[in-house]
């Protein structure tokens, strides 16, 4: 196992390493859970326990305590730039998940990403996505471009053969970077205990129920498990047939093809 | 000729079931990337018509849209018949029952079985009006909303995807069985996962039970195509 996961993260190191000798203005996103934090412990191995470019956590305000209680710890202990992207006009509109969750999520993430990207004028964004976590991240590239609207278009891009990742030419706004894209959420756990990583408590199980997947107190549900230790959620995720995000999003997808299903002229 | 248009036939789910039937003698997408939104009637129509319909169909009054037969490739052929196609024939009682429905369960009046139920005997209707059309005409093309309408609420659900794909193989099956007339299987649009649910891809699909060498053609290409060929 040691070997196995020697390798995936020499490839993640040398990802981040190659990022950041493209791109000259690159910031890395932290959610604070266990594929962002583990990515936040690469890019310190990649530049010796320093991280040389801002990190970025998104704050919609309606994160679990224990959320903003982790980040601020950890933003001291590794003494991090962090930078906090927050939609301050869309709050003070009142947006919060009961007027909307897919509304919600537009304005305080995507639209707070945005202003941010658009104000410190990044090139370049380290995400934590990885290929197993959903179908349609199964097509992304560790280098991935998106246009000013955060567009993705997965027919056009790179091949990324022989690990070589060419930057493209034109029509990109920022480059999404995702050096744990090859990983799976076993993987990421084996490498947490591994490097005996801090992980955020709400993924331990208290009286039969934890959080698989971490997102906004009011859109995350926690599912029935024991697993009380990193070792116990490693032995869990080997027999689980439970997607990953049974947690999260059900809300948000049915809202999202709603309104997708209204722009294509079906209601 | 027959023309098998399939609503959201999406070329991985073809390979991944292994339809060989509905991928004949030669397959693969097709470009729209011309058109800003992947939207069913403007596809249809920009396939019917050889331009790209998309500025003179409003989302809203879509459905209604109707183009005269003078305006399409049907009027290359004497005696055809065209079994629901959108943007010409579309049975629209039968079309606005689904959206109907399909509002309701996301008003969560209905349930997704509802739904589905609904789809499924409108696609028998549509079948049994192919298969009584073959061998009368000289074109005869059917469409079937069964991958769209199902892949819409459950794309994410590995056994209903399944078994619409082994539907549709078999009425590829049946059409290759009954006939040698050129065939064409045409998608407007493939389909992507979002959770369980589907939403329309960028990339369609096509096959031909004769070689054309086609590369990667644009919805717009068949009508010059098929004008040529017959």
């Amino acid at each position: 196992m040691e070997d196995y996961l020697s390798n995936l993260e020499r490839k993640s190191i040398s990802l981040i390493r190659e990022a950041k000798a493209q791109f000259r203005n690159m910031g890395v996103l932290w959610s604070t859970g266990k594929d962002s934090t583990a990515t936040l412990w690469l890019c310190r191995k990649a530049f010796f326990g320093t991280i040389p470019f801002p990190v970025i956590h998104i704050d919609t305000s309606f994160k679990f305590p224990e959320i903003y209680e982790f980040r601020d710890r950890i933003a001291k202990e590794w003494n991090l730039d962090l930078v906090i992207a927050k939609n301050e006009e869309a709050l003070k509109n009142g947006t919060s998940p009961e007027k909307g969750k897919l509304d919600c999520c537009t304005k305080l993430k995507t639209e707070a990403l945005k202003n941010l990207i658009e104000k410190e004028g990044f090139d370049a964004l380290i995400l934590a996505i990885r290929r197993d976590e959903h179908g349609i991240r199964a097509k992304e590239r560790y280098f991935s471009p998106r246009d000013e609207d955060f567009r993705w278009r997965y027919i056009d891009q790179p091949a990324e053969l022989w690990d070589l990742y060419v930057k493209p030419s034109e029509d990109f706004s920022h480059m999404r970077v995702h050096p744990i894209l090859h990983w799976t959420e076993l993987d990421v756990w084996e490498y947490v205990r591994r490097e005996n990583l801090p992980m955020n408590p709400l993924y331990l199980a208290k009286n039969g129920m934890r959080y698989r997947s971490l997102g906004c107190m009011p859109c995350t549900v926690p599912i029935p498990s024991n697993a009380s230790t990193i070792d116990e959620i490693t032995e869990e995720l080997r027999t689980t047939t439970t997607p990953e995000r049974a947690g999260r999003a059900q809300d948000k997808e049915r809202a999202y093809m709603m309104q997708k299903l209204r722009s294509l002229g079906y209601m | 000729m027959i023309i098998l248009a399939l609503d959201a036939l999406d070329q991985d789910l073809v390979e991944k079931y292994k339809c060989k039937n509905l991928m004949q003698m030669e397959h693969g997408q097709t470009d729209i990337s011309d058109f800003e939104l992947p939207r069913t009637v403007v596809l249809w129509a920009s396939f019917l018509t050889g331009r790209n319909m998309e500025p003179e169909i409003p989302v809203k009054t879509q459905w209604e849209f109707k183009l005269h037969s003078a305006e399409t490739f049907l009027r290359f052929f004497k005696r055809y018949v065209a079994i629901d196609v959108p943007a010409f024939s579309l049975k629209e009682k039968n079309h606005a029952e689904e959206r109907t429905l399909l509002k309701k369960y996301f008003d969560e009046k209905v349930s997704v079985e509802d739904y589905d139920s609904l789809v499924w005997r409108n696609h028998e209707e549509n079948k049994r009006d192919f298969f009584n059309s073959l061998g009368r005409f000289d074109l005869v093309i059917a469409y079937f909303d069964l991958a769209d309408a199902v892949g819409h609420l459950s794309f994410g659900i590995p056994e209903k995807m399944s078994r619409v794909y082994r539907e549709l193989e078999d009425i590829a099956r049946e059409v290759k069985s009954s006939t040698n007339d050129l065939t064409l299987v045409i998608s407007d649009h493939g389909m992507k996962p979002v959770g369980r649910f589907g939403d329309h891809s960028e990339n369609g699909f096509y096959s031909l039970n004769h070689e054309w060498k086609l590369r990667l053609p644009k919805m717009t290409d068949f009508y010059q195509l098929i004008k040529q060929k017959v």
